[in-house]
C-alpha cells in the first residue's frame, strides 16, 4: 500500500503477509505511524485512492480476491460480512441521531428486513452487547452514553449483520481499565457466540497478551515477528520486539532505567535502506544497512525478521 | 468493633516517615451542580472530591489512580488554584495556600507546575518552542535576552533536546518531544512540585520509557516531587513510592507501591488490579458484580453496590481509614476486619 502524493512515495504497508482463520483472534501489534491502521483501511476497502494505491499483493477473503472486486459487490460485503470498530467511538458515531437509529440503518443497508423487524434486531443487539434497558437507550442519542457504552453501541453496529471478521482498531485505548476489561471480555464471549474471526490493533503489548491467538508485530509497514503469545513474550526473536517488552514498566524493575529505544520510527516516505530497523538495532552488523531480512523460520508458526539473531541462536 | 479513636482518626493519614510532606492535603471537597431544565436550575450535587487526603513527601511520587470521572484530576486542579475548593486545607511546604490572597499566592504559583496528558493541545502552536518557556525563565527573573536565551538552551538540554530546535514549532516535533517541551516549559520555573496528569498516556511504547527515565533523572538531579495521576497500573507500580487509590471522590485505599500491588485490601483495588491484562498469562476476567439498585443510607461506602464483600457494616455510616500495615491504609470496614 503506498501512498502518492507531493514527493517521495509513502510506502506506508510495504509487503506484508497475515492470514485470520475462523474464530481466531489475531493481533497486529506496533506504535503510531508503522501501517497498522493503514492495512485495515486496506481490507476494508477505506482508503481514498488517490492518493491511496495498492502496489502489489492480494487480499483473499473467503477464497474471493477483494482487490478485485467491483465497487458494489465491496460494498455489500463490507458492514455485512466484513466489520470495523474505531477506536474513538464518539467520532465515529453521528452525533444528531440516536443510537438506534444508526443500528437500523445498517442492518437496513444489509437486508430486506420491514422497519419492525430492524427494530427488533436492534434492540437483541443492543442487549446482546451488555446494554442494560436497551429499548429507552436505542433512543438515546451518542452523547447521552458513557465511554464505555458509547464503545458497546458501535460493537453493535459492527455485529449489526452478523459479520465474520470484525477489525478492530484500538478499541480499548480511550477506555478505563475496569471497561477496557468489559469490552474484551465482551469481545470474547461474542466471538464464541457467533464464531467470528477478530483482527485487533493496538499498541498495547498487555492487551494482546490477554486475548491474541496469533501475534503479528509490524515496523515501518512491514511484519518483524510473527508467532503466539508465548512465543512472542517469552522467546522474542527480533530485536524490536524485544526492545518493546523491556521498555514496558512493570514494578518488577522497579528502581531499575527502563530500556528505551534510540531515534524514532522512520517517516514512510524515508525508510532507511536495508532492515528498516536498522538505525535503532543494538545488534546490527553492516550487512542490515544494505539486505532487507528474510523472516527466519523458528518452527510452530513463529518467525522473524532478524538473521543476526537467528546466527547467534538467540539474545544473549 | 472498631474503637471511637480509630473511627475518629485524622481520617487515615499514611504518614510518610520523617520527611516533612512537601504537599499536604486534608479533608478537600468540591461539589459541582448538575444544572437541568428550561431554567437551569440547580436539581442536585455530584460530589467530585468528597473528603480527600494527600501526602507527598518531598522528593518522592505519589500516584493517584482511579477511572476517569474519579475526581483526580479535579483534585489536581485544586492544587493548582485552578479550582477553589468548597472546603478542606491544601499546605505546600507547611503553608495553607488555599486561603492565600491572589497576590499572596503568585510567588507559591511558581513552586508547583503541571504536565498534561495531550502536549500537542497545551503548547500554544503559533509560538516557537522558545518563546513558549521563554515566557517561564522571565517569571523566574531572569532578565536580558542572552541569558534568558541561555537559559532555554539549559533547560531544552535538561530533557534531552538539541538546543537548536528552539525556534521551531510544536508542529514540527513528534508526540514524545512534545513533552518534553511541555516538560522544559514546566522546569522553566523553577518549580519543586510537578502535578502529571496522564504524562504519557498518548504517547508510544517505546517514547513512554523514554519520558519515564526523564521523569525519574529530573527527579533525582532537581529533587523534585511528584503527584503522578494514572490510570494505567503499570506505569504507576514502577514509577510511584506511594499510591492513593481512589474511587468516587474518596480515597479507598493509600499504601506504599509494594503494599498496594502485593497486598491489595481493598475490594475496588482488587478489581482494578484484576482488570490490568498481565504480560504473563491469558487473563481469567473475573464475572462483573451485578450492581445493587438500592439506594444507601448517606454516608455509607460508595463502593458497596457493586462491591462483592459488602456487609451491614458498609452501610453504617462514613466509612473511615483503617490502618492495616505499616503506611498501609483502607477504607473498608470489612477488609480491615479481617486484619489481625
Amino acid at each position: 500500500m503506498h501512498f502518492h502524493g507531493e514527493g517521495p512515495v509513502a510506502r506506508a504497508v510495504d509487503g506484508i503477509d497475515f492470514q485470520i482463520h475462523r474464530r481466531q483472534t489475531v493481533c497486529i501489534v506496533g506504535e503510531s505511524g508503522c501501517g497498522k491502521t493503514v492495512t485495515a483501511l486496506a481490507v476494508m476497502g477505506l482508503l481514498p485512492m488517490p492518493p491511496a494505491r495498492i502496489a502489489g499483493g492480494r487480499i483473499l477473503f473467503d477464497g474471493r480476491s477483494l482487490l478485485d472486486l467491483p465497487a458494489d459487490q465491496w460494498r455489500t460485503l463490507r458492514g455485512r460480512r466484513i466489520a470495523m470498530v474505531f477506536q474513538e467511538p464518539m467520532t465515529s458515531l453521528n452525533p444528531v441521531f440516536t443510537i438506534g437509529d444508526q443500528i437500523r440503518e445498517t442492518i437496513l443497508a444489509h437486508e430486506a428486513l420491514k422497519e419492525a423487524q430492524a427494530r427488533l434486531r436492534t434492540i437483541s443487539l443492543l442487549n446482546d452487547v451488555g446494554i442494560e434497558d436497551p429499548e429507552r437507550r436505542a433512543s438515546d442519542y451518542p452523547h447521552q452514553l458513557s465511554g464505555g457504552q458509547r464503545q458497546r453501541a458501535m460493537i453493535a453496529m459492527a455485529l449489526a449483520c452478523g459479520p465474520d471478521l470484525i477489525i478492530a482498531d484500538e478499541p480499548t485505548t480511550a477506555l478505563d481499565v475496569t471497561v477496557q476489561a468489559q469490552i474484551l471480555h465482551l469481545l470474547q464471549r461474542l466471538q464464541a457466540d457467533k464464531q467470528m474471526a477478530i483482527q485487533y490493533i493496538t499498541h498495547d503489548l498487555s492487551v494482546v497478551s490477554a486475548i491474541a491467538d496469533r501475534i503479528y508485530v509490524m515496523y515501518a509497514g512491514v511484519m518483524v515477528e510473527q508467532g503466539n503469545p508465548g512465543q512472542i513474550f517469552q522467546q522474542a526473536r527480533h530485536p524490536y520486539t524485544r526492545a518493546l517488552l523491556d521498555a514496558l514498566p512493570t514494578k518488577e524493575k522497579r528502581g531499575q532505567r527502563l530500556a528505551t529505544i534510540p531515534g524514532t520510527v522512520p517517516h514512510p516516505a524515508y525508510k532507511p535502506s536495508g532492515c528498516p530497523f536498522h538505525p535503532r538495532c543494538g545488534f546490527r552488523e553492516p550487512a542490515c544497512e544494505r539486505d532487507f531480512p528474510q523472516m527466519c523460520d523458528y518452527g510452530d508458526g513463529h518467525g522473524a525478521r532478524c538473521p543476526v539473531i537467528q546466527r547467534m541462536g538467540g539474545f544473549p | 468493633m472498631k474503637s471511637e479513636a480509630e473511627r475518629t482518626s485524622l481520617q487515615g493519614v499514611p504518614q510518610p516517615g520523617q520527611n516533612v510532606p512537601i504537599l499536604q492535603v486534608r479533608d478537600l471537597k468540591k461539589s459541582f451542580p448538575v444544572k437541568r431544565g428550561l431554567m437551569q436550575r440547580t436539581r442536585q450535587l455530584v460530589r467530585a472530591v468528597d473528603g480527600v487526603d494527600l501526602d507527598i513527601a518531598a522528593g518522592r511520587t505519589l500516584g493517584l489512580v482511579g477511572e476517569s470521572g474519579c475526581g483526580k484530576s479535579t483534585v489536581a486542579r485544586m492544587i493548582l488554584r485552578l479550582l477553589k475548593s468548597d472546603s478542606g486545607t491544601i499546605r505546600f511546604e507547611g503553608r495553607v495556600i488555599d486561603a492565600l490572597s491572589e497576590k499572596q499566592f503568585k510567588p507559591l504559583r511558581r513552586s508547583i507546575q503541571m504536565i498534561f496528558q495531550d502536549p500537542y493541545s497545551s503548547l500554544n502552536p503559533r509560538m516557537t518552542v522558545a518563546q513558549s518557556i521563554a515566557e517561564g525563565v522571565r517569571i523566574a527573573g531572569i532578565a536580558g535576552r542572552r541569558q534568558q536565551r541561555e537559559r532555554i538552551e539549559e533547560l531544552l538540554t535538561m530533557v534531552g533536546m538539541p538546543p537548536a530546535v528552539a525556534d521551531r514549532y510544536p508542529h514540527e516535533f513528534s508526540g514524545g518531544q512534545r513533552q518534553r517541551v511541555g516538560i522544559a516549559r514546566a522546569l522553566s520555573v523553577a518549580p519543586r512540585l510537578i502535578l502529571c496528569d496522564e504524562p504519557i498516556s498518548a504517547l508510544d511504547v517505546s517514547i513512554q520509557a523514554q519520558i519515564i527515565n526523564l521523569l525519574k533523572d529530573l527527579q533525582d538531579r532537581l529533587g523534585l516531587s511528584y503527584l503522578f495521576i494514572s490510570h494505567d497500573l503499570h506505569v504507576v507500580s514502577y514509577i510511584c513510592d506511594n499510591v492513593c487509590v481512589m474511587y468516587r471522590g474518596r480515597i479507598v485505599e493509600a499504601a506504599p507501591a509494594d503494599a498496594l500491588f502485593d497486598d491489595p485490601r481493598h475490594p475496588y483495588t482488587h478489581k482494578l488490579l484484576a482488570s490490568a491484562p498481565s504480560l504473563l498469562a491469558k487473563a481469567e476476567q473475573p464475572p462483573p458484580v451485578e450492581a445493587r439498585r438500592d439506594p444507601l443510607p448517606p454516608g455509607a461506602c460508595t463502593y458497596a453496590q457493586q462491591c462483592p464483600e459488602m456487609d451491614s457494616a458498609c452501610l453504617d455510616g462514613p466509612t473511615a481509614m483503617h490502618q492495616v500495615g505499616p503506611d498501609h491504609w483502607v477504607r473498608c470496614p470489612p477488609a480491615a476486619g479481617k486484619n489481625p
